[in-house]
């Protein structure tokens, strides 16, 4: 036994910024203990909300933003301007302040606060355009183990897989906002909190990597899962050059 | 006190960074993402906001580095609120929230176009209120008066497409790449812009313009021309094009200009750069003694210096944006 690295019994007080669905989330906590939350739902409201709902949370906690020690941000997947909103503004309170951020994501979020003892756990989260992220886990002693990375569906495929599932699946995110037709008979199937990636959950996937990796930032890359939308129309891009042909 | 100002612009396809102090350009740089959207012939909304979000944070770096300022020296800092796309505003607005409020400094959120509008402040010493300004960029053409700083008055606009947009649709017409305007631009070298009498629209408002009319008209000049086999070299072709557009712009800004009689015209915005609406802007302008205050290309395109100059003239009256301050994708002047 040694003496614990330097800094390994200092307070941490780390922000989480949640702003990749259609709710805003942000939360402080002073080694492990939230000290303030603030939540909106409103899914086109995550650039108004997140500076004063930080401001508010420092407030609560009687804390100045140089206070921090560290940032958590939500990257994905789910709404992009939400996600951009986000790290953008993790980006500039780190660097402003000098301190480390981390990512969580969503899917992970909403999976790791999913109340269940043993069931196979669906994390579902709208990316929009009629498509769904999909993550599966199972649920471990003390948290969650994830089965497969991020998959883009579209409601009726999350019905087939659910119904092919052979066990108990729990669905957890916005399900309200899903179509009636991907639970409709399907009995096995339980939907489950949270409905939105919980703020709390975001905490604790960043202190875990904070405490892993020895407070190292890491790079804030969003998590779209797929190529940006572009209705390329050749024909009128590229007409025949007046110029070049002979005729 | 002169204000030292952090400025950020993401309204459109270029991320760029500037610290500014008062009219004073410390450092002012730009990640453009010209040749991202070449390829679609036009900006990529998702596209553009995908590339700030992955440019600022080290543009940031950059301005501060090479502007020497200290982020303690700071007293604002500013980003363009609209207009522009939604995407692309929120990741400049966020970052530059994010950065005022962990510094706790004042915030403010500025007009593009009012950006655009002070820019000539930055070179020119002259350009003072009253004036008339012409805007032209991609998205916008506007003849503004100016009474005062905050007092304006819009005057003219475009019915349809903006100059640039004219430019970009032209460009492609013409087989040219994107965008559209520094490709005409070179194109019409050594041409003749009499070469081809596209005919100009006159919408029936005296300072408003029109480009949609001769859109129709370069199209059907090419077929037929193309058809029988008459047609003209391009440089006379892109030429004639860019005389035509030109013509429009600097017609309707000379008008206000000798309705209003001020004395000092204004320019900004991305089609400013075209060197024969430079060359005819200045060539009106000497003929009626009016100060022409026409800033460099570069401060004409998109920059993030022009907003720290507007938003160090509305800190030194006292106006700033609360945290909760929005972006407004289609903001009016």
């Amino acid at each position: 036994m040694g003496l614990a690295p330097a800094g390994w019994f200092a307070v941490v007080r780390l922000l989480a910024i949640e702003t990749a669905t259609a709710q805003s989330a942000v939360a402080l906590t002073l080694d492990r203990q939230v000290q303030a939350t603030a939540t909106r739902v409103d899914r086109t409201g995550h650039g108004t909300f997140l500076v004063p709902a930080i401001e508010f949370c420092l407030d609560q906690a009687g804390w100045f933003p140089d206070d921090l020690d560290a940032i958590v941000v939500d990257v994905g997947p789910g709404l992009y301007t939400g996600i951009r909103v986000g790290i953008a503004t993790a980006q500039g309170l780190s660097a402003a302040l000098g301190i480390p951020v981390v990512t969580a994501s969503s899917l992970d979020a909403q999976a790791l606060a999913a109340s269940t003892g043993h069931r196979h756990i669906f994390s579902v989260v709208d990316v929009r355009r009629g498509e769904l992220a999909v993550s599966t886990f199972r649920p471990v002693p003390g948290g969650v183990v994830r089965d497969s990375e991020a998959e883009l569906m579209d409601p009726d495929q999350l019905r087939d897989v659910l119904m092919s599932d052979p066990g108990n699946p729990l669905v957890v995110g916005d399900v309200p906002a899903l179509p009636d037709s991907v639970l409709r008979g399907q009995h096995r199937v339980k939907v489950g909190r949270p409905r939105y990636p919980a703020v709390r959950a975001v905490l604790e996937i960043g202190m875990s990597k904070l405490e892993r990796d020895n407070f190292a930032s890491e790079p804030l890359t969003p998590l779209y899962l797929r190529e940006p939308d572009v209705n390329l129309n050749w024909e009128k891009l590229a007409p025949e050059d007046p110029w070049s042909s002979g005729s | 006190m002169t204000p030292l100002v952090l400025a950020f612009e993401t309204s459109c396809d270029e991320t760029a960074v500037a610290v500014v102090k008062g009219r004073e350009v410390l450092s002012s740089i730009l990640s453009s993402q010209v040749d991202l959207h070449a390829r679609f012939g036009g900006v990529v909304p998702e596209v553009a906001a995908r590339a700030h979000v992955e440019a600022i944070r080290p543009l940031t770096h950059r301005a501060l580095v090479e502007s020497g300022v200290h982020p303690a020296d700071l007293d604002a800092v500013a980003a363009t609120a609209g207009p522009g796309l939604v995407g692309a505003l929120l990741v400049g607005h966020s970052f530059a929230k994010a950065t005022a409020f962990a510094r706790q400094l004042p915030f403010i959120g500025v007009d593009h176009m009012e950006g655009h509008l002070m820019a000539p402040r930055i070179e020119f010493d002259t350009f003072q209120p009253p004036a008339v300004v012409l805007l032209a960029s991609g998205g916008h053409s506007q003849i503004i008066h100016a009474r005062d700083w905050g007092e304006y008055q819009l005057m003219g606009e475009t019915i349809d497409d903006a100059a640039g947009e004219a430019f970009d649709k032209l460009a492609r017409l013409l087989g040219l790449g994107f965008p559209g305007g520094p490709e005409i631009d070179r194109a019409a070298e050594g041409g003749d812009p009499r070469a081809v009498s596209f005919p100009r629209a006159i919408p029936d408002r005296p300072y408003h313009v029109s480009f949609s009319g001769l859109k129709t008209s370069v199209s059907t000049y090419l077929r037929k021309t193309r058809r029988s086999g008459e047609l003209p070299p391009l440089a006379d072709v892109a030429a004639s094009v860019q005389e035509a557009i030109v013509d429009a712009l600097v017609d309707k800004t000379m008008r206000a200009v000798d309705d209003t009689g001020v004395k000092v015209l204004g320019a900004g915005g991305g089609v400013l750069a075209n060197r024969r609406l430079r060359a005819r802007l200045e060539e009106e302008a000497a003929s009626r003694g009016v100060t022409l205050c026409l800033p460099a290309p570069a401060l004409c395109t998109d920059n993030a210096a022009m907003i720290g100059v507007a938003a160090g003239h509305w800190l030194e009256k006292g106006h700033i944006s609360d945290w909760a301050a929005p972006v407004d994708p289609g903001r009016r002047l």
